[in-house]
């Protein structure tokens, strides 16, 4: 079986958050500001004007890392949050008993409540949506103007992500929790 | 456990309050109810069975890209880039995506409504289409109608001002305004890119395209593609930015999201970059770094402006006093420019006029980036290719009574004429001088009703006060629109649009270094009692042709005289059908009824056919069913498209190969009538303006102690007003905040979020602060779009401050343009 990760190449990101919206759409996410799968990060540049650091105000789109040794799963009562048959995180809603555990555990901040479901939701590279039917991309993927996200079968050595990985130098998001994700931030 | 509240329950529900709003003939709830909102706080997961995908194209800005919709049992589930357009490449962003909760927003434009309160109350009658339609011939007992307004004018069709905003149909409706025979038009063109297109056209011939993506040098001053998306402008340059090829130098008053993505960011004072440009122009010259074989073959007028430049003593140290930016950055870069060029861009932008010397700020830009050859070439600025599109046949009557446009000829000091607002009038317009004579009873005649489509003039004209008393003026005004904007509630009738989803629009092409054809087909059926404006148009002029024929019939020497030469004969049916062909043979035979005149009075022709029939029409004729077919099936045709279109990668995509790229269609020379680069438009001295880019005094950055200088921008999330009440962007920026600099936040004791009133001499709002670096001291910032006072739309109204309430309504001289960052403006904490 495949097991998909997904390379960014974050710094072609622009904040310009058409992902946050093409996820929403297509996975059916609750509105408001505090529920999205996937958000594009950013901060207020150092320094004080006009002498400002342009490095330190890049944008950094994040969602779950996939973590091949996921806190949220370990840690989940009842198996709700489990592993599917592509190394994909994902969360069954008639399991989860909204005790948020996974949401402390985590340490990327990327679980949220759906108040309509009553389940700690998280981003599953849509699963049960654009996968389901056959597509080979995610939402975010397949919208983005400056072309951040590749999406794809890590165990294929063929496939672009495993290409890219082996041709551009990349790191994980703080990975000395040894979560092991299969998030890859290009430099 | 599944809980899925489907879209369609909301449909459900909202049709079924249709019905009720049907029954009762009552005021209200012709706009949207309280529970409809609760309904709508959803998105929709989309399915995996059946589905049907429809190429169609965005509307949720100007740039019109592909997209293809996924709809499922009738419901528009998800909206997805469409990859096959050159233009847009395989992008939507989030507008794009949110363009879902456009089609379903719950306060919509419902039914044709006429006004039954005070002017600008809001107060409605939901009518037929049909009952509207009349209200607009005949009046009510609250407004005048088109026939007494005519027949008092004595049918001066100018008695009526047609304005329109962007869009893929304005065409349709500008047919209707000449169709209907008025002089009046205004367009978005003096408050859009009248200034920076007409500048590159008189110096260039054309308002050209950039090639960033074989460019590796590129200046972009008072542009921020990062926000202000354009395609394929954006997606192309920050791919390459960063390390990537590009070398990207922001020249910006703020620190934008492109100053992010620069290699260099210099602030300036705003509406000094003609300072700037002037600086790096005089380097070029006085090191001589200029492509001397370019210039030698492409120049009218070199040494005249290699004189002026250099006599002016437009040095870096000048500029820097003026700019703030240092003479040792100017140097640099004109250098860098130099040694890159032509594969160096200083980037035309797509932006409003900002300062009255927008015009001659352009001028200077393509004067500068003509120096190093980069032009009409690979790399440097792009006139590339159009396809051509088949004809269609409109319908200009000529009016006798019909006056000229309101604009008055006047003597402009120098023995020459000119006009009273400013040196150049064009086709659209300026919406601020003519409304400013409007208001001050300068107008030639009366201007008495007007028609508004798809515009939104109360909350994007600087000065709001001034479009308000303009709009309570019009004794008819007839808004087009899909939503219930501030400007729909100063209409006397109100004709609701569907939105872009459900329509067919004008098949359009899309020039540029790869060229094509798009078309936005229909996803779904319109819903509610709303219409495409094509549709609208056809009702209203099929009910107002004939008794405005009455009106000619009484007023029109033309028309009378050929009354009576009316000869019957006896044979019409043989003539009938011979006349279908050729309309000239007709109008040169003596008529034979009064029908036969009015058949050119017909102002419904031009409305008659479907815009599905018209656009096959006008492919065919060039592409055959080849290019229609790709057309309903793709959303896109070019030539050979079968044979280049390819998928490179999961995220690229091949349009034309390399060699097949429209990047030289004029061996590198300008499109201008001479064939060269014109440096000096003496014409323009004629008119009172200079002929060659020049700094004057008055240009100087000032603000007073205590003040600031006002600029307004977009932003990629909203798009203007149009945007402001949905609910998918508005979970991405609640509401619109103004920037302070921290330091003086500080020292004026605000903080993030406070409430500050912002005035100026037209108005004031309150808004909430954001404190930020981002920013100079004297200069403050909000975006534009928010502010709206329209108490029918849900997420947008009073939702934070309009800019135009405190930008003064100053206009550039060349072309009367809207010069929206000259206002000072006072803040204090509220």
């Amino acid at each position: 079986m495949a097991t998909y990760g997904m390379a960014l190449d974050y710094k072609n990101c622009i904040n310009c958050k058409a992902c946050e919206v093409a996820c929403k759409e297509e996975n059916g996410i609750e509105l408001g500001a505090e529920k999205h799968r996937i958000w594009v990060g950013g901060n207020e540049p150092d320094g004080i004007w006009p002498l400002l650091s342009m490095a330190s105000a890049s944008f950094m789109p994040s969602q779950c890392q996939q973590c091949q040794d996921a806190p949220c799963e370990e840690v989940c009562p009842t198996h709700a949050t489990y592993y599917d048959d592509r190394g994909i995180v994902r969360v069954d809603p008639d399991k989860c008993i909204l005790c948020s555990y996974c949401m402390n555990a985590c340490p990327y901040d990327a679980r949220y409540v759906d108040s309509r479901t009553m389940t700690v939701d998280k981003c599953n590279f849509c699963s049960d949506t654009r996968l389901a039917r056959g597509e080979t991309t995610t939402a975010c993927q397949a919208t983005c103007p400056t072309k951040v996200r590749v999406f794809g079968d890590l165990d294929d050595p063929n496939s672009e992500i495993s290409i890219l990985l082996r041709t551009r130098e990349h790191f994980t998001l703080k990975t000395h929790l040894g979560t092991r994700p299969k998030l890859f931030y290009m430099t | 456990m599944a809980i899925e509240i489907s879209r369609r329950k909301f449909l459900q529900g909202s049709v079924a309050l249709s019905v009720i709003g049907g029954t009762s003939i009552g005021v209200s709830p012709l706009f949207s109810e309280e529970e409809e909102h609760g309904e709508l706080s959803i998105t929709t997961k989309t399915g995996t069975g059946k589905a049907k995908l429809v190429p169609t194209l965005c509307e949720m800005c100007v740039n019109k890209c592909a997209a293809i919709a996924r709809v499922e049992n009738g419901i528009v589930t998800k909206l997805d880039p469409n990859p096959m357009f050159p233009k847009s490449k395989n992008m939507l962003c989030a507008r794009g995506n949110a363009g879902i909760q456009a089609l379903y927003d719950p306060d919509r434009l419902k039914y044709p409504m006429i006004r039954v309160g005070k002017k600008g109350e809001g107060k409605f009658k939901r009518v037929t289409w049909d009952e509207a339609y009349t209200a607009i011939l005949k009046g009510t007992d609250k407004f005048s109608g088109m026939e007494k307004i005519l027949d008092e004018e004595q049918d001066n069709r100018s008695s009526f001002l047609f304005c329109a905003g962007e869009g893929m149909a304005e065409h349709t409706f500008k047919t209707f305004y000449g169709a209907f025979g008025s002089a009046n038009w205004l367009n978005h063109s003096s408050i859009c890119l009248q200034t920076v297109s007409s500048a590159y056209n008189l110096t260039l011939g054309a308002y050209p395209g950039a090639d960033l993506k074989n460019a590796t040098y590129v200046i972009m001053a008072g542009a921020n593609r990062a926000e202000a998306i354009v395609t394929p402008d954006t997606m192309t340059l920050f791919k390459n930015t960063k390390g990537k090829g590009t070398k990207l130098i922001c020249i910006d008053p703020r620190f934008t999201n492109t100053a992010v993505k620069a290699d260099k960011w210099l602030p300036i004072n705003p509406g000094t970059d003609l300072a700037f440009v002037l600086a790096l122009t005089y380097v070029v010259l006085k090191e001589e770094l200029y492509n001397k074989e370019y210039v030698e073959a492409n120049f009218n007028d070199f040494e005249i402006y290699k004189n002026h430049i250099i006599s002016h003593g437009y040095t870096p140290e000048w500029a820097e006093k003026i700019t703030t930016i240092p003479a040792k950055e100017v140097y640099t870069i004109a250098r860098e420019f130099m040694q890159h060029a032509p594969k160096a861009i200083y980037y035309p932008g797509r932006r409003s006029t900002f300062a009255a010397n927008d015009f001659q700020l352009r001028r200077a830009m393509a004067i500068f980036q003509a120096l190093g050859g980069g032009i009409d070439s690979k790399g440097g600025l792009v006139f590339g290719k159009k396809l051509e599109l088949g004809t269609h046949e409109g319908l200009a009557p000529l009016y006798f009574q019909a006056a000229s446009r309101a604009v008055q000829e006047v003597d402009r000091g120098e023995g020459k004429p000119g006009y009273d607002d400013c040196a150049i009038v064009t086709e659209g317009g300026s919406w601020l001088a003519w409304r400013d004579r409007f208001l001050e009873n300068r107008m030639p005649y009366k201007v008495r009703g007007m028609f508004v489509y798809k515009h939104n003039p109360i909350l994007n004209m600087p000065n709001t006060k001034k479009s308000i008393d303009m709009m309570k003026r019009m004794e008819l005004a007839v808004v087009i629109d899909t939503m219930p904007s501030d400007t729909v509630m100063y209409a006397d009738v109100v004709l609701p649009e569907c939105t872009y989803l459900e329509r067919t629009d004008p098949v359009n092409t899309f020039g540029g270094v790869e060229p094509s054809i798009a078309q936005r087909n229909k996803v779904i059926e319109p819903m509610y009692e709303s219409k495409p404006v094509i549709e609208i148009l056809r009702g209203l002029t099929q009910k107002i042709s004939k008794p405005l024929f009455e009106i000619t019939k009484k007023h029109d020497m033309d028309v009378q005289d050929m009354m009576s030469k009316i000869t019957p004969t006896l044979s019409t049916a043989t003539e009938d059908a011979n006349m279908t062909e050729d309309s000239n043979t007709t109008m040169s035979m003596a008529p034979k009824s009064e029908e036969d005149i009015f058949a050119e009075f017909d102002i419904s022709l031009p409305f008659k056919e479907s815009q599905e029939k018209i656009n096959e029409h006008m492919v065919h004729e060039l592409y055959g069913e080849e290019g229609v077919k790709a057309l309903k099936e793709h959303g896109v045709f070019y030539p050979n498209m079968k044979q280049y279109f390819k998928q490179v990668s999961a995220n690229e995509f091949q349009y034309y190969p390399e060699n097949e790229k429209a990047y030289s269609v004029n061996n590198g020379a300008p499109k201008t009538e001479s064939g060269k680069v014109e440096c000096n438009l003496a014409f323009l001295t004629e008119k009172g303006n200079d002929s060659m880019p020049t700094w004057k005094n008055s240009f100087a950055f000032v603000v007073p102690k205590g003040k600031f200088r006002m600029l307004t921008g977009r932003h990629a999330q909203y798009t203007q007003t149009g945007t402001t009440n949905n609910s998918v962007l508005h979970d991405l920026m609640p509401s619109n905040y103004i920037w302070i600099n921290k330091k003086i936040a500080e020292e004026m004791e605000i903080e993030f979020g406070d409430e500050v009133e912002v005035s100026s001499p037209t108005g004031k709002v309150t808004i909430k602060a954001y404190p930020t670096e981002q920013i100079a001291p004297n200069v403050t910032f909000f975006i534009h779009g928010f502010g709206s006072q329209s108490e029918e739309l849900t997420w947008a109204y009073q939702n934070g401050a309009n800019d135009n309430t405190v930008i003064e309504d100053k206009v550039e001289p060349v072309y009367g343009a809207a010069s929206m960052h000259e206002t000072n403006v006072e803040i204090r904490k509220v």
